[in-house]
């Protein structure tokens, strides 16, 4: 397994970059703001470089885009996550 | 585990909460930010505002006696911080909600008696069924039944009444958001410890499923009776709505234009399809209250 949000070129060379930016999210401190952004909910399309916390419905975003496998963490419930893929999307899965 | 429970410190929690989003905040609101008055000036609709305020009291009571109480049933110290720091959570939403009620008018020599008179017997009784569990000092039935239970409630009844008032009383909605912020920890507590714990104590599946089953039993109660004694004043909400009012969705409802029962019914489906999917996630199985 391995962590795209830090930014090691040995496992994200080869995946699409993100430009984070601030969303407004203001429940974890500051310089991990750009990490998460509220869910709006069905219909809220997430992007290669986004999944849904199941815990807290908080969508997390990575600079690099997702793979099955990756693991994530969620600040806002302190969650850590696996990215798994289900019927055709990204997932993701508590880790207890 | 170590790692897992280091993120449970009271530094985490100063930088996210007070440092974070409750900055500048007046009992969890803008300052200077009032209830409407179209809801001050309307008997009906400040009698239902203080009628559902009410039951937050109570609710959050409930959670700070429990959450006060697990401190010193914990097993660890991180977990007995993390509790420590949402002692002060269930304390100030507390706070916050009588507040409110003394902004919707409630004197305050009236407050102990209001309370009495507006609290709904069934979320008493449900609140009861936790906290027997945690003088018991049962650490694993006291934080499932705290923190998933009455915390996954919250969760999707605060949700709601945030998509309600968003657009119509944003003192409220920000007082709303920022215990729903709160709740995230909360929850991802309840779940993250006792996901361990139970595997390591598989023989109290049964006892804690039997206490999920009385506590939602009492927990539908509560919204059944809740939305009936507001049937009348969803009905005058709505016919006093502007056509222009921008859509309250929640879970794919217009709570704008639902009536109570349809409002009872998107809620109670979302609490229990949480409730499902909290438990199944954990371990432990969902028993219906009609089982």
């Amino acid at each position: 397994m391995n962590d795209p949000l830090i930014d090691s070129d040995r496992f994200t060379a080869d995946r699409q970059k993100y430009e984070l930016t601030d969303t407004g999210f203001n429940e974890v401190p500051k310089k991990y703001r750009k990490f998460y952004r509220k869910w709006k909910g069905k219909g809220d399309e997430l992007a290669d470089n986004e999944v849904l916390c199941p815990v807290c419905l908080v969508v997390i975003r990575s600079a690099r885009s997702l793979r099955p496998g990756d693991r994530v963490y969620c600040m806002p419930c302190m969650t850590r996550l696996t990215v798994a893929e289900e019927d055709g999307m990204l997932v993701a899965r508590v880790v207890y | 585990m170590a790692d897992f429970l280091s993120g449970y410190s009271i530094q985490s929690w100063l930088e996210s909460c007070p440092q974070g989003y409750l900055e500048d905040t007046d009992y969890g609101h803008g300052a200077g930010e009032k209830e409407p008055e179209e809801m001050l000036g309307n008997d009906t609709f400040r009698e239902d505002a203080i009628r559902t305020t009410v039951q937050l009291v109570v609710g959050e009571r409930a959670a700070l006696a429990a959450s006060s109480g697990l401190v010193n049933a914990a097993p660890d110290d991180s977990s007995k911080m993390f509790l420590a720091t949402q002692t002060l959570d269930e304390a100030r939403h507390v706070e916050i909600f009588t507040q409110r009620l003394l902004d919707l008018g409630v004197r305050k020599d009236d407050l102990d008696s209001t309370i009495s008179r507006y609290a709904n017997p069934n979320l008493v009784k449900f609140a009861e069924v936790l906290l027997e569990k945690v003088d018991k000092k049962d650490f694993i039935a006291g934080v499932v039944g705290q923190n998933i239970v009455l915390e996954g409630m919250a969760f999707s009844v605060f949700e709601m009444m945030h998509a309600t008032n968003d657009g119509t009383n944003p003192k409220f909605a920000h007082t709303l958001s920022g215990t729903i912020a709160d709740e995230r920890r909360h929850v991802g507590f309840g779940e993250n410890r006792i996901g361990s714990l139970i595997k390591e104590h598989p023989e109290k599946k049964a006892e804690i499923q039997k206490m999920q089953q009385d506590m939602t039993y009492h927990m539908l109660a509560t919204f059944a009776d809740s939305f009936k004694a507001n049937s009348d004043v969803v009905e005058e909400a709505h016919s006093q709505s502007s056509p222009d009012a921008k859509a309250a969705v929640y879970h794919g409802v217009d709570l704008n234009k639902a009536d109570a029962s349809e409002m009872e019914a998107v809620l109670s489906d979302t609490v229990l399809g949480e409730f499902k999917t909290r438990l199944g996630r954990i371990g432990l199985e969902y028993l219906s209250p009609a089982a």
